[in-house]
């Protein structure tokens, strides 16, 4: 089932609209969970490129992010940059590091490769942005602070201003995804899809192997690095906390279990990573038929590393793709059923 | 020189726990076919469990603390064992026919599950008292340098647990199937052998491993529910130096490790720059042990 | 006109060399054949062709130019394309998709611009779907071009696969087994197409496959592979009465004994052995018996319909071509692989489905293809597992004495003895595990004759202990010569049973299996003007036009009406052109 263009189109911007005017109603918490969802979203989209599009493995999605959000905080710190300029060389320092990260990848695959990327994320999570030789790229150890940050002049402070920053942000994402659904079926994205399927034989039917593995690690960081670089301004600082390599973990496991190789699973990932541990923080405690319960933070990775192993047993297409499958079955069946009376007719 | 060597006595100590924790990723890995990301995570978790009845938990004021210590172990132990069947009979006898990336994930979910669990049990972050196996007040100086009786105790221990382990794997019935199972898991299911049992037993095996690497290194390490978890990287480190495959590369991987990430201590001090040793380890053993030719022409 | 020169390849996997200084010639228009037993370098060599992997030493000219350092991908622009033996197609993508991956590595497309989906993006597309589906049309896939590849069957699949390599536009395409798993009919069909491709696409194409029938109906000359070296070289004909290839294929006949046909030739091993009164032809309840099995892997279904029976101390033999399914038989049998149909009886029980090491522990002895051995286990270990899970334990003294060479070896690591020695521990394992039947795949792969002899009367030792044996080998010969009887495989099925004695009497029938006897000899190439060798298909230039712009193909029509010729002719001429 692909939508056409300009239907494609008319759902994303309709989905933009509505997401972008929910939050208003919420209490400064929720808004914060809301930008952080899209932030999210974006490292979860990261991995449907590179994992659910190219079929490479990578446990530092969070990493890439992280160095978006440091690299920000940078800019607008040492530098006094304006913040548009702390994100673009966020980006591209997420893309850079990305390719290199890429490298490898050129001669691994499967798991070897996840345990190169598992150990970059650690590396990046104990030594970059926690050692004091690299105190120029982190901020210290009390990271970055940014306040005062506008848009190209539209205030997105966050304190005051942060809704501007979420729906600038989710503008964003609502354009990758979209481009993201166009690649897919382009022919770019078609050599990707060939790269996952079998790399022998895309590489002898002319697709280059080198390009394009590099090219998907640089444009995966990239998305990922994007969504970080937005952290500073709606989170008013930088710590290492949320880049550390359990987020990437967990990243990875919210990408497998909401379905790896669709963009709307990055979406309802996005809101599952942000807002279920602050709704759990927030009313998960209290007393039920006479017991005090506290179902923290905790509680939800539990539950994700739990659901996620039930789900690899069970469903393998992952939670969006086996939805998924079944409306496009259903629609299949309607859709011959109603050619058959016509035909009759 | 002498300093040199009483950093050398700390990195074989270091070593040990990497070997030890390698030992079971390998064991596991051959027999069942799935790379272990959540070995540390479960040796974290039955360390704790040791910790809860060493510490945790009241116990009668006429046991002494050597007592005391052997049943804390023993639980942990125990539990460990439980542990690993449970994991093999709930989860990874149903997924044996998938592909090992998808297992590997799947050890990422046990990852998670163990780590906010013991989270929620044990407060992450926080710091605990270690177990102390050998009293902690004995020290010797060598060259200026102090070594406890725990460092020289996890290098015995490590040292008498590989081969320990090598002689049950060389000597018995079980072990000489496992090897089978190691070398060949197909070949193996034609010589009648029990593979699934082998699975069974190698994840109880790993995991009891994986328990007494993380009972062994809390006094060396800030002890919490992550940075044990995290010692699954330099085990991956180490185990790829035995190329997933041999298990005396696996432990010479393990105390090379070890002597590589204490060695720069002399000169940086800096609590991640040993993750950068291992990272470079990684990078290094796959460059060298990568097959010629194009990546796409190995299977 | 000389296209591919392929000059003293050498390559090393580690101790073994898989290609000894190979050197070939494929002249443009031509469709060559590579044969030769499992393991002779065919795969190697077309992985060195497409760039895969990198020889030792050598070098490879395709047009003329060197391919040394050239990456894959740009082989493949130059103008080589192949196909996979174990089917290497894009599986989760639609038919249309598959081709038209090949087709845009031909142009030049930004993955930026196709992301933002821009109307020249958009049409450069729409152009390659209708070439996508002009191949697929002249294929005959144009029913599945929305299918996945994946979801397909194994013989749509090679076609595919074909249609695939041929979107690359390629000057020559490298065919590696594209027969594999399909049925006699299949195989007919697949050879028609070949000789239409080449006719209709203009391509040259190098030809690996077991199946003699297909490579002597359409090759026009063939070299034969053995251990890595070319064996021999010439015309169908030639090399199907040469005695050195069918000496590689069926083994060496035995110099003492000749290929008589009268049958009256007394085996030495068997008669001694037959003195304890077994008939040759046993009857009885069966030990073995197999039912209507059908198995294969993935979308390929390689045995369909196999029917056999073993009886107690007998030997039966499986012979046939590589690919017939003799091996995936024994696999379905021991249950490596899970049978699709049909039933496994063993002892009298039904074992269909049960898992390998139930199968095994019950009396089933499978030495499959390479041994099945553990190389890092010493002689003793190995020994010892032999008997460790069946029940009784056996001292491993029992082998020794009856292969005294392993007593010296007892502690040395199974993976560093010779061929010989590796197998003499597989069989010893047959008499410490004291099965019931015993099934030997390809045992005298790699051996010397010699050792191979020995290893042959270990077989009519465990006869005579009780033992059945069922025996996969493709040197029929000895095979022959210990066996009370055979069954032929052909095309994924037992075709034929009968008692060795009259096989080994009628060598003409086995060789038959082999090399193909009832093949009419391919026709003779139409020649025309064009200089190649094939005639211009109009159809074709259908094809190739969707890409000309509309100015150029009035200019080539306007001229083709001046000349009185076929607008094909002219612009395949000027096609030509460019290449040089």
């Amino acid at each position: 089932m692909i939508l056409g263009h300009p239907v494609r189109l008319a759902v994303a911007v309709a989905a933009f609209l509505m997401l972008a005017l929910i939050p208003a109603g919420f209490d400064v918490g929720l808004k914060f969970d809301a930008a952080l969802s899209v932030v999210w979203a974006f490292g979860i989209l990261s991995i449907v490129l590179l994992t659910g599009y190219v079929g490479q493995v990578s446990l530092c999605q969070a990493t890439f992010a992280g160095v978006g959000a440091y690299a920000a905080g940078m800019m607008f710190n040492t530098f006094h940059a304006g913040y548009v300029v702390g994100i673009v060389v966020g980006v591209v320092a997420a893309f850079a590091l990305g390719v290199l990260v890429g490298l490898p990848a050129l001669r691994l695959r499967g798991i070897t490769l996840a345990i190169v990327t598992l150990a970059i994320a650690l590396v990046f999570d104990k030594y970059v942005f926690q050692d004091h030789i690299f105190d120029w790229f982190s901020g210290g150890s009390g990271g970055w602070r940014v306040d005062g940050a506008n848009l190209l002049g539209l205030p997105a402070d966050s304190s005051s201003h942060l809704l501007a920053g979420y729906e600038v942000l989710l503008a964003l994402f609502v354009l990758v995804a979209l481009l993201m659904v166009n690649l897919h079926q382009s022919g770019a994205g078609r050599r990707f899809r060939a790269i996952r399927d079998s790399e022998l034989a895309a590489s002898t039917m002319g697709v280059n192997l080198t390009r394009y593995k590099l090219l998907a690690f640089g444009l995966s960081a990239g998305i990922a690095g994007l969504g970080g670089s937005f952290y500073p301004l709606i989170a008013g600082s930088v710590s290492p906390q949320p880049f550390w390599v359990f987020t990437s973990l967990q990243l990875s496991a919210i990408a497998v279990l909401m379905g790896v190789r669709y963009v709307p699973a990055a979406a309802l990932g996005g809101f599952f990573m942000a807002f279920v541990p602050d709704i759990l923080t927030r009313y998960g405690h209290g007393t039920f038929m006479g017991h005090s319960y506290d179902i923290s933070y905790d509680w939800f990775s539990l539950a994700l590393g739990a659901l996620l192993i039930v789900q690899l047993i069970l469903l393998p297409d992952g939670v969006w793709g086996d939805l998924h499958g079944h409306v496009a079955k259903a629609m299949a069946a309607v859709r011959v059923h109603t050619q058959r009376r016509v035909r009759v007719a | 020189m002498s300093e040199l060597a009483a950093y050398t006595v700390i990195g074989l100590g270091l070593g040990a726990i990497f070997a030890l924790a390698a030992l079971g990723i390998v064991l596991i890995y051959r027999a069942t076919g799935v790379l272990n990301f959540a070995h540390g995570a479960m040796g974290m978790f039955s360390t704790f469990v040791a910790w809860q009845v060493f510490y945790g938990w009241v116990h009668p004021s006429w046991m002494p603390t050597w007592a005391l210590t052997a049943v804390a172990v023993l639980v942990g132990l125990a539990f460990a064992v439980v542990l690993g069947l449970v994991l093999e009979l709930a989860v990874f006898q149903w997924v044996r026919t998938r592909p090992p990336v998808t297992k590997a994930v799947i050890t990422i979910g046990v990852l998670l599950a163990l780590q906010s669990a013991a989270s929620l049990i044990w407060k992450n972050n926080q710091y605990h008292l270690p177990i102390y196996l050998a009293p902690q007040t004995w020290t010797r100086e060598v060259a200026g340098v102090p070594i406890g009786a725990n460092t020289i105790v996890i290098v015995v221990v490590a040292i008498g647990l590989a081969f320990g382990l090598a002689a049950f794997l060389q000597f018995t019935r079980l072990g000489r199937a496992m090897r089978a199972v190691s070398d060949d898991p197909v070949s193996a299911s034609l010589w009648a052998v029990p593979v699934g049992k082998v699975g069974a037993v190698s994840w109880m095996l790993g995991s009891l491993i994986a328990a007494v690497a993380g009972i062994l290194i809390t006094p060396f390490i800030n002890f919490d529910t992550t940075s044990l978890t995290l010692i699954i990287i330099d085990a991956l480190a180490a185990a790829l130096i035995g190329g997933l495959v041999s298990l005396p590369l696996t432990v010479l991987g393990g105390f090379l490790l070890g002597l590589l990430e204490t060695y720069p201590t002399i000169w940086i001090q800096s609590l991640g720059f040993p993750r950068l040793v291992a990272l470079l380890v990684i990078i290094a053993v796959l460059i060298v042990r990568a097959p010629r030719g194009m990546p796409v022409a190995t299977r | 006109m000389t296209m591919l020169r392929v000059r003293d390849i050498y390559v090393r996997f580690g101790g073994v060399v898989a290609l000894d200084r190979v050197s070939i010639d494929l002249n443009r228009g031509e469709i060559l054949g590579l044969i030769g037993p499992n393991g002779a370098g065919k795969t190697t060599l077309f992985n060195c062709i497409s760039g895969v992997v990198q020889p030792d030493a050598g070098r490879i000219f395709f047009d003329g130019r060197s391919l040394r350092r050239v990456p894959p991908h740009e082989r493949a622009r130059r103008g080589i394309a192949r196909t996979f033996q174990n089917l290497q197609l894009w599986k989760s993508m639609t038919l249309l998709e598959n081709l038209a991956v090949p087709m845009d590595a031909l142009g030049r497309r930004s993955t930026i611009a196709d992301a933002l989906g821009n109307p020249l993006s958009r049409f450069a597309e729409r152009a390659t779907m209708e070439r996508a589906r002009a191949i697929l049309h002249v294929l005959d896939l144009d029913a599945h071009a929305n299918s996945l590849a994946g979801d397909l069957p194994a013989g749509i699949q090679r076609r595919v696969e074909i249609a695939r390599a041929l979107a690359m536009r390629p000057k020559l395409i490298l065919l590696d087994e594209p027969a594999a798993g399909l049925d006699a009919g299949e195989t007919k069909r697949l050879a028609d197409l070949l000789n239409a491709v080449r006719e209709r696409f203009h391509v040259s194409m190098l030809l690996v496959d077991h199946d003699m029938s297909l490579v002597m109906r359409v090759c026009d000359y063939m070299y034969v592979l053995d251990f890595g070296k070319i064996l021999a070289q010439g015309r169908p004909a030639e090399i199907r009465s040469d005695r050195k290839v069918i000496a590689a294929y069926l083994g060496e006949p035995n110099p003492e004994l000749p290929a008589a046909p009268d049958g009256a030739v007394q085996p030495v091993i068997t008669s001694a052995d037959r003195k304890d009164g077994t008939p040759a032809l046993p009857t009885g309840a069966p030990l073995l018996g197999v039912k209507g099995l059908a198995a294969g892997y993935g979308a390929l279904e390689v045995i369909r319909d196999v029917n056999l029976v073993v009886r107690p101390a007998e030997i039966v033999a499986c012979i046939g071509a590589n690919g017939a399914g003799k091996t995936t038989t024994l696999r379905a049998i021991s249950g490596i692989v899970k049978p699709r149909a049909g039933r496994v009886f063993f002892g009298g029980r039904d074992i269909t489905g049960r898992t390998p090491e139930r199968i095994a522990g019950m009396g089933l002895a499978h030495i499959p293809e390479g041994r099945g051995l553990f190389p890092r286990m010493s002689v003793e270990d190995t020994l010892l597992l032999a008997s460790d899970n069946t029940g009784q334990r056996v001292d491993p003294s029992v082998a020794y004495e009856v292969f005294p060479r392993l007593k010296q070896r007892r502690w040395q690591a199974v993976g560093t003895l010779s061929g010989g020695e590796q197998q003499m521990v597989a069989l010893a394992r047959a008499l410490l595990a004291r099965p019931r039947l015993v099934m030997v795949d390809e045992m005298s792969q790699g051996l010397a004759p010699t050792i191979v002899r020995q290893l042959f009367e270990m077989l009519s030792v465990l006869r005579s202990k009780g033992i059945a044996v069922l025996l996969v080998e493709q040197f029929v010969e000895s095979a022959l010569e210990v066996a009370d009887r055979a069954y032929i495989f052909e095309h994924g099925t037992a075709g034929h049973e009968a008692p060795a004695a009259e096989l080994r009497a009628d060598r003409k029938l086995i060789s038959g299996s082999y090399l193909g006897s009832a093949v009419d000899e391919p026709a003779a190439i139409p020649s025309e003007a064009n200089g190649n060798g094939h005639r211009v298909d109009v159809e074709l230039m259908e094809v190739l036009s969707l890409k000309v712009p509309p100015s150029v193909k009035r200019a080539i029509e306007e001229r083709a009406t001046r000349e009185g010729r076929s607008a094909g002719a002219i612009a395949l001429e000027l096609l030509e052109g460019v290449k040089h």
